[in-house]
C-alpha cells in the first residue's frame, strides 16, 4: 500500500504528466506517419529520456508506444497505408469501411476499442507480474537458460514466415551480442582492440540505426510515391459505437486475450498479434464472407489486439528481463540505464516504480481517447506533412540521438553500420525481430548456460533436474520437434521451402 | 537489390568461419572446461549450418530460373540511387568532419542540402533546415548538456 501511495507521488507531478503528455502528441504523430513506426519512436525518445528519472522516462515510452499502434489505424482508413505494421492486418478492411462512407465508425471503433483492449492488457500485467514474479525469485541459470531459449524459440517460429532466415537473423544478434567482454571469464572478445567495444555492442545506438536508419534509408527511395487521403468530412467519430459495442462484445474480449497472449510471448508482438486476431475472428464469424468488403467485425478483433499487445508485452519484459516484443527490448535497455534491473527482484527492490509503470499505462490510455480524437480531427493536415521534409530531420534525429548515447562519433558509427546491416537483411527478406532479441538476450543466455554447464560439469541431463527447467525444457524441445516435423512434411508434400517475394 | 540466397548464405559461412578462426586466440582456462571461446563457436556452427542450407535453398531457385541478383528498380533511377548514396555519405562526412566544423554549421548544411535534392522548395529547405538545427541544438546541447562537437563556434557560443 505505502508502495503505491509513493507511486502515484511519483507519477502525479506536473512535470511527469507533461512529459506524459508531450510524448503522447509525439506517439500519435509519428504513428500516424506512415513509414514511422512504434519501435522508432521508442528508439529516438530513448536519447531524450536518458537524463531523466525513471518514472518519467519510462512514462515517455509506454505512452508513445501505446498511441502510436493506435495512431497507426488512422493513415489505415484514411489512406489505405498502414501507420505501424500493428495495423497492416486490418488496413484493407478499414480502407473499404471508408470508401463504403463509413470512415467515422471505423475510426471511431479503433479509437474506442483500442483504448479497451489497451486497458485490458494493462489489467493482465498488473495482475499477471506480481505472481509471475513469486515464481520467477526462485529461479536458477537453468530456468534462466531454457527461458531465453524458449523466448529465441517462438521469436523464430511464430514471429516468422521464413524461419530459416528467421532462425539465421537471431544467431547474427546473438553473434554481435558476443562482442565485448565476456560474462563468464572476463575476457574481451572481438573488440580489436577498441575500448569502445569492451563495453560491448552499445545498444541503444544500435536500435536507432536497425529502426529508425534503415526506414530511413528505405524512404528516401521512394520519397515521392504520397498517397492523397480520402476526401471526407469528419463527423461524430462515436455515433454508433454503442450498438456496436453490444453486437461484438464477444470479439472484443476475445481479440483482447488474443492480443495478450501473443504480446507476452517473446518475440511477438502488436503486429502479429493483429494478423491471428483478425484470422480468428474471420474463422469464427457468422458472417465471414463479409471479411475483406467494409465489414467492422474484423476490425474489432484486431484493434482491440494489438493495443492490449503493447501492455502485455511487458509482463516478460519486467518479470524475466526478455522482451515480449521489440519495443520492449528496448525498454529492457533503458531499464538496465535506470538501474531497475528487470527481473523478479526489482518487485521487492523497487516496487514504487513498477506501480507508476502500471499507473502511467492506465493513464496512457485514458488519455488516448481525447488525443486520440483531436489526432482523428487534424489527421488532414498531419498526414499532409511531406516526407521529404521529415526523412532529413529524421536522420539528423538518428545522429544527434546515438551521438548523445555515447558522448562520442562510435554511436553514430555504430548506428549507422547496423542500419546498413538492417536494411541489407531486410532486402533479402531476413526478419529483423529475431536479431534484436539475440542481440538482447545473448548476454543472459551465454551467462544462464555457462553458469549451467560449469554446474553441471558437462552433463546435459541436469538441465532437467529442477522441475520447472525440466517442463521448459520439454516444452523448448516439443517446439523445435514439431517445427522440424511441420517442415519435413511440407517438403513431403512436394511444396518447395518458403518462397518469399521480393519486395 | 536482393542477391540469390546462395549468396546471403556463402557470406554468413564466411563470416562465420572468420569468427571461428578468431575463438582460436582466446585462453584457456586451467582446470575450467569451458572458455570465453565456446558459445561463439556454437553460434559460429549454426550460422555455417544455416548458411548452408541459404546455399542449398539459393541454387535450387536459380536452377528454376531465379538470377543471382535482382536490381530493385530504384537503383537504375540516377535520382534515387543518388538519394541514398548521400545519406550514407553524409554519416560518413559527418563522423569524419563534425569535430572540426561542429554541429551546427554541418547540420544545417546537410538538412538544406538534402532538402533540396529531395524537392522541397529552396526557401522552406532553408527555413526548416536553420530551424531544425537550432532545435536540436537547444534542446540536446542547453537542455540535456550533451557535448555537441562546436567546431569552428568555439568561442563564439
Amino acid at each position: 500500500m505505502e508502495a503505491i501511495a509513493q507511486a502515484a507521488g511519483l507519477v502525479f507531478q506536473p512535470y511527469v504528466l507533461w512529459v506524459i503528455f508531450a510524448s503522447a502528441v509525439f506517439g500519435m504523430f509519428v504513428g500516424a506517419m506512415p513509414g514511422l513506426t512504434a519501435t522508432m519512436a521508442t528508439a529516438l525518445l530513448v536519447p531524450v529520456t536518458f537524463f531523466m528519472d525513471p518514472v518519467p522516462a519510462l512514462g515517455a515510452i509506454v505512452t508513445a508506444t501505446a498511441m502510436a499502434i493506435f495512431a497507426g489505424d488512422i493513415p489505415a482508413a484514411m489512406l489505405r497505408i498502414p501507420g505501424t505494421p500493428a495495423s497492416a492486418a486490418y488496413t484493407d478492411e478499414s480502407y473499404a469501411m471508408a470508401r463504403k462512407g463509413e470512415l467515422d465508425l471505423n475510426l471511431g471503433v479503433n479509437l474506442v476499442f483500442s483504448v479497451l483492449g489497451g486497458l485490458i492488457g494493462v489489467a493482465i500485467l498488473i495482475l499477471a507480474t506480481p505472481v509471475l514474479a513469486e515464481i520467477a525469485i526462485n529461479f536458477s541459470s537453468f530456468e534462466y537458460f531454457w527461458l531465453c531459449l524458449l523466448g529465441l524459440t517462438c521469436a523464430v517460429f511464430i514471429a516468422t514466415d521464413a524461419p530459416l532466415k528467421g532462425f539465421a537473423s537471431l544467431l547474427i544478434g546473438l553473434a554481435i551480442g558476443t562482442v565485448g567482454i565476456d560474462p563468464a571469464a572476463g575476457f574481451p572478445r572481438f573488440t580489436f582492440g577498441s575500448v569502445e567495444l569492451m563495453a560491448g555492442i552499445s545498444f541503444i545506438p544500435a536500435m536507432i540505426g536497425m529502426f529508425a536508419l534503415s526506414e530511413v534509408l528505405r524512404g528516401v527511395v521512394a520519397i515521392d510515391r504520397t498517397a492523397v487521403p480520402l476526401a471526407q468530412r469528419i463527423g461524430n467519430i462515436f455515433r454508433g459505437i454503442g450498438s456496436v459495442t453490444r453486437r461484438y462484445w464477444v470479439n472484443f474480449f476475445r481479440g483482447s486475450g488474443i492480443g495478450v497472449a501473443i504480446g507476452a510471448l517473446p518475440g511477438a508482438g502488436a503486429d502479429i498479434a493483429a494478423w491471428i486476431s483478425y484470422a480468428v475472428s474471420k474463422r469464427f464469424s457468422k458472417e465471414p464472407e463479409k471479411f475483406g468488403t467494409g465489414h467492422v467485425e474484423g476490425v474489432v478483433d484486431s484493434t482491440s489486439a494489438n493495443n492490449s499487445a503493447i501492455a502485455a508485452a511487458w509482463i516478460p519484459a519486467l518479470v524475466f528481463g526478455i522482451p515480449g516484443d521489440s519495443i520492449t527490448a528496448i525498454v529492457i535497455g533503458v531499464l538496465y540505464m535506470k538501474g531497475m534491473n528487470p527481473g523478479p527482484t526489482v518487485f521487492l527492490q523497487n516496487p514504487q516504480l513498477i506501480y507508476a509503470v502500471f499507473m502511467i499505462f492506465v493513464l496512457a490510455n485514458l488519455f488516448m481517447l481525447p488525443i486520440g480524437w483531436a489526432a482523428i480531427k487534424l489527421a488532414k493536415q498531419m498526414l499532409r506533412v511531406p516526407r521529404n521534409v521529415l526523412l532529413p530531420i529524421i536522420l539528423m534525429c538518428c545522429v544527434v540521438g546515438s551521438y548523445a548515447m555515447t558522448n562520442s562519433f562510435y554511436g553514430i558509427a555504430l548506428m549507422t553500420v547496423m542500419g546498413i546491416l538492417a536494411w541489407l537483411m531486410e532486402e533479402h527478406g531476413f526478419p529483423i525481430a529475431p536479431a534484436i532479441l539475440g542481440l538482447v538476450l545473448g548476454e543472459l543466455l551465454e551467462q544462464s548456460f555457462m553458469t549451467s554447464m560449469i554446474k553441471a560439469d558437462g552433463a546435459f541431463l541436469a538441465f532437467f533436474h529442477r522441475p520447472i527447467a525440466g517442463v521448459l525444457g520439454a516444452i523448448t524441445i516439443a517446439v523445435w520437434v514439431g517445427m522440424a516435423w511441420h517442415s519435413w512434411k511440407r517438403r513431403q508434400g512436394g511444396v518447395a521451402g518458403p518462397v518469399t517475394p521480393a519486395p | 537489390m536482393r542477391a540469390n540466397d546462395a549468396l546471403s548464405g556463402l557470406v554468413l559461412i564466411v563470416l562465420a568461419a572468420a569468427m571461428i578462426a578468431l575463438t582460436a586466440s582466446f585462453p584457456a582456462f586451467p582446470g575450467q572446461k569451458y572458455g570465453p571461446s565456446l558459445f561463439p563457436r556454437i553460434l559460429g556452427v549454426g550460422i555455417i549450418i544455416c548458411g548452408l542450407m541459404l546455399v542449398w535453398s539459393g541454387l535450387s531457385a536459380r536452377r528454376a530460373g531465379a538470377p543471382w541478383v535482382a536490381v530493385a528498380p530504384w537503383v537504375r533511377d540516377p535520382w534515387r540511387a543518388t538519394s541514398f548514396l548521400l545519406v550514407l555519405a553524409m554519416l560518413l562526412l559527418y563522423i569524419l568532419a563534425a569535430e572540426t566544423i561542429g554541429f551546427i554549421p554541418i547540420a544545417i548544411v546537410f538538412l538544406g542540402g538534402l532538402f533540396l535534392w529531395l524537392g522541397v522548395r529552396p526557401l522552406t529547405a532553408g527555413a526548416v533546415a536553420v530551424a531544425a538545427t537550432g532545435a536540436l541544438f537547444w534542446f540536446f546541447a542547453s537542455m540535456l548538456r550533451v557535448p555537441l562537437p562546436r567546431g569552428v563556434l568555439t568561442g563564439i557560443m
